[in-house]
């Protein structure tokens, strides 16, 4: 088992450092990744999944062409190898979900055959509109996984954690450190395990698991009390509170839960068409705002500030676009078409060409790569210099 | 202690109470607002968008509760014993990723559990919610699922602390039964993880009418069904999961505990400045 390095230290190249990474900000991909989450949720239209999960696979194969051109040979951008490729991933999951599904539920006027009724949970007719309404769900869930394992590669470790609001900086701190600590833990295990290999140390059983495992965990705390030390030393000090000023944001808090907790029962229980929403609202807004004001006491620094190009407006116009008609009613739309049901009988999907427009807007990501493709490919062996002497 | 920080301190509990009790009212909805909804016939048209509403309201009690658990008592000691910590504790995940245990078993439990037991609920729930993070970035394990699994993780680690009370009162501090309390507590919630983990998606799946869950029908229907759906689909994975919990902490617990209770003074050693000016010491130190 080995973590590269660069990996943990959020850098994003490959070995040899010659890969440029997609110049799209963490931000973008961000907004690109929660409209794909939403149009996932709402759609089981068979022809907008199929749409979508077009655009992911062909960001992902771009991906993975810019990454083999930097380095010949290297399988990821200095990633750990994912268990699953997306590919994989969707063949069994939908593979599984069309039989669970078909086993499970038995509704649907075509019946492909039957299984004895004594037979426990699976037994009646199975349908093919069950099995197809389990194969749409595996699609989505594909959709998902792939678009998480995109974002995982193109964005580094570093980017990600700097796009936690100012507020939970230490929080960010930690995550920055854990991640950090990966390959040098790893690097401690197999000495560790070396060491009590030349000692005769066999793994045996749980119990022989032992003298590897508290070494590590010693050495670990150790290194720890090391790091604190250096941090101190470097004028770290997130436990510095000012008592007055904090007591406002906790009240804020406080009034903002009780705000949310009374829009909820006045919305779901004692439908209230405004007052719900509007307590809703204002207990969103107390919390968002003890969550700035929080972030304010932060002071927070960055060497080299990732640029907000135009194509990162780009990106994030078209997948707010792509969100909005997946989730509001717009004029010349018909939002319905998502809602596709294969129950009680097999029908075929509507498409409508505003809607299936609209799933153009998570495109943006796909031209930027392919110009950085293009980049790459050119005279000067294309490398956007500028992005790779940031890391 | 002034009045300002025992202010403070009121009002942190407050939030504590109201973000947990929020979070559960969140989590468990389909329990309740069907029940609302045949009882009368208010809350049915709102059941629909219950779910969305509702997660929504998951994610905003984790901001609070993430706000607030991070607040005080965050030093440089406290950041980087928990990021060292959980950087082992993700690697454990990575492990248990790429040579799958059986069932749910998994090896992350056993720390988060003793790290929330000995340092307290703060510290345990950064563990179980920030360990369900790295180790996902990690694995790319990432998806919609990570924000239940960080609350859940987190609430395991808070609420070992209740193991504390039980351990005293029994007299059983530093023996064997610490470690055997401390296992059946990891054997409850190897249980109740995936009686969780289970629910924030369940509503949104469609199936046999007796397994899944539809606006509109009673909170005791709600309770049949899901019971024959987690017999079905989640128990015996979850009984291996509860299984493993109990055996590592059985195995491991004691060892670990002492490694983590003997650090823990060393952690929570504080340099404090003098209240005298150093000239005052100075000729102090030299008189005497």
């Amino acid at each position: 088992m080995s973590i590269p390095r660069d990996f943990a230290r959020g850098i994003a190249p490959g070995p040899n450092r010659s890969y440029a990474p997609p110049p799209i900000h963490a931000a973008a991909w961000g907004t690109w990744l929660a409209a794909v989450v939403v149009v996932l949720a709402v759609t089981r239209n068979p022809l907008y999944l199929l749409f979508t999960l077009t655009w992911i696979g062909w960001a992902t194969l771009l991906v993975n062409r810019i990454a083999q051109n930097a380095a010949p040979g290297a399988d990821t951008l200095g990633l750990p190898p994912v268990q699953f490729s997306p590919l994989t991933f969707g063949l069994v999951v939908v593979t599984l979900s069309a039989l669970f599904n078909g086993l499970n539920v038995h509704v649907g006027t075509h019946v492909l055959f039957r299984l004895p009724r004594g037979w426990p949970l699976i037994g009646g007719p199975i349908t093919a509109e069950a099995l197809l309404y389990g194969a749409l769900n595996g699609l989505a869930l594909t959709g998902l996984f792939a678009a998480f394992v995109l974002l995982n590669r193109v964005v580094p470790v570093r980017n990600l954690v700097r796009l936690a609001p100012r507020a939970f900086y230490p929080v960010a701190v930690v995550v920055t450190i854990a991640v950090t600590f990966v390959p040098a833990t790893v690097r401690q295990f197999a000495s560790i395990r070396e060491a009590q290999a030349i000692r005769g140390h066999r793994v045996r059983g749980m119990r022989s698991w032992l003298p590897l495992m508290l070494p590590l965990l010693i050495g670990g705390m150790e290194r720890a009390l090391q790091l604190a030390e250096a941090m101190m030393a470097r004028g770290f000090a997130a436990g510095d509170e000012q008592p007055q000023s904090t007591l406002w944001v906790r009240a804020a808090l406080i009034l903002g839960m009780v705000a949310l907790l009374a829009g909820m029962l006045l919305h779901l229980v004692w439908r209230m068409p405004v007052w719900g929403p509007v307590l809703l609202l204002v207990g969103a807004l107390l919390i968002g705002g003890a969550v700035w004001r929080m972030g304010q006491g932060q002071t927070y620094t960055v060497y080299r500030p990732t640029a907000w190009r135009v194509q990162d407006s780009v990106i994030c116009g078209g997948a707010l676009l792509t969100a909005l008609a997946f989730l509001v009613e717009l004029p010349g739309l018909a939002r319905t078409s998502a809602l596709y049901y294969p129950y009680p009988a097999l029908t075929w999907p509507q498409l409508d060409l505003g809607m299936g427009l609209s799933t153009w807007g998570l495109l943006p990501p796909v031209f930027v790569l392919l110009w950085s493709l293009a980049k790459q490919d050119g005279p000067a062996n294309g490398a956007d210099v500028s992005d790779v002497s940031e890391q | 202690m002034t009045r300002t920080s025992t202010l403070a301190t009121w009002m942190s509990g407050a939030i504590f109470l109201l973000a947990t009790l929020m979070g559960l009212v969140a989590f468990l909805y389909p329990f309740w607002v069907p029940a609302l909804a045949q009882s009368g016939n208010t809350g049915l048209a709102h059941s629909q968008d219950a779910p969305y509403v509702l997660a929504l309201l998951t994610g905003i009690c984790f901001v609070v509760l993430l706000l607030e658990v991070q607040g005080a008592g965050m030093s440089a000691k406290t950041v980087a014993l928990l990021g060292v910590l959980i950087s082992i504790n993700s690697l454990l995940r990575f492990v248990d990723l790429a040579v799958p245990g059986p069932g749910g078993f998994s090896p992350i439990f056993l720390l988060i559990i003793l790290v929330g037991y000995i340092y307290g609920p703060r510290l345990g729930f950064l563990m179980g919610a920030l360990t369900l993070l790295v180790s996902s970035i990690i694995t790319g394990a990432m998806g919609p699922w990570l924000p239940y699994q960080m609350f859940t993780a987190g609430w395991i680690g808070m609420s070992a602390v209740i193991c504390r009370p039980l351990v005293g009162g029994l007299g059983m501090r530093g023996r064997l039964g610490e470690v055997v309390v401390l296992a059946l507590f990891a054997g409850l919630w190897g249980l109740l993880y995936g009686v969780i983990m289970n629910i924030w998606f369940w509503p949104f799946v469609v199936g046999t009418p007796d397994q899944y869950w539809e606006p509109g029908i009673g909170g005791m229907q709600t309770v049949q069904r899901y019971a024959v759906f987690y017999a079905v689909t989640s128990l015996g994975w979850d009984l291996v999961r509860m299984a493993g919990n109990v055996v590592l902490l059985l195995v491991f617990g004691g060892p670990v505990l002492r490694v983590l209770q003997r650090f823990q003074r060393r952690f929570t050693f504080v340099y404090s400045p003098v209240s005298q000016p150093v000239s005052q010491t100075v000729s102090q130190a030299n008189d005497a």
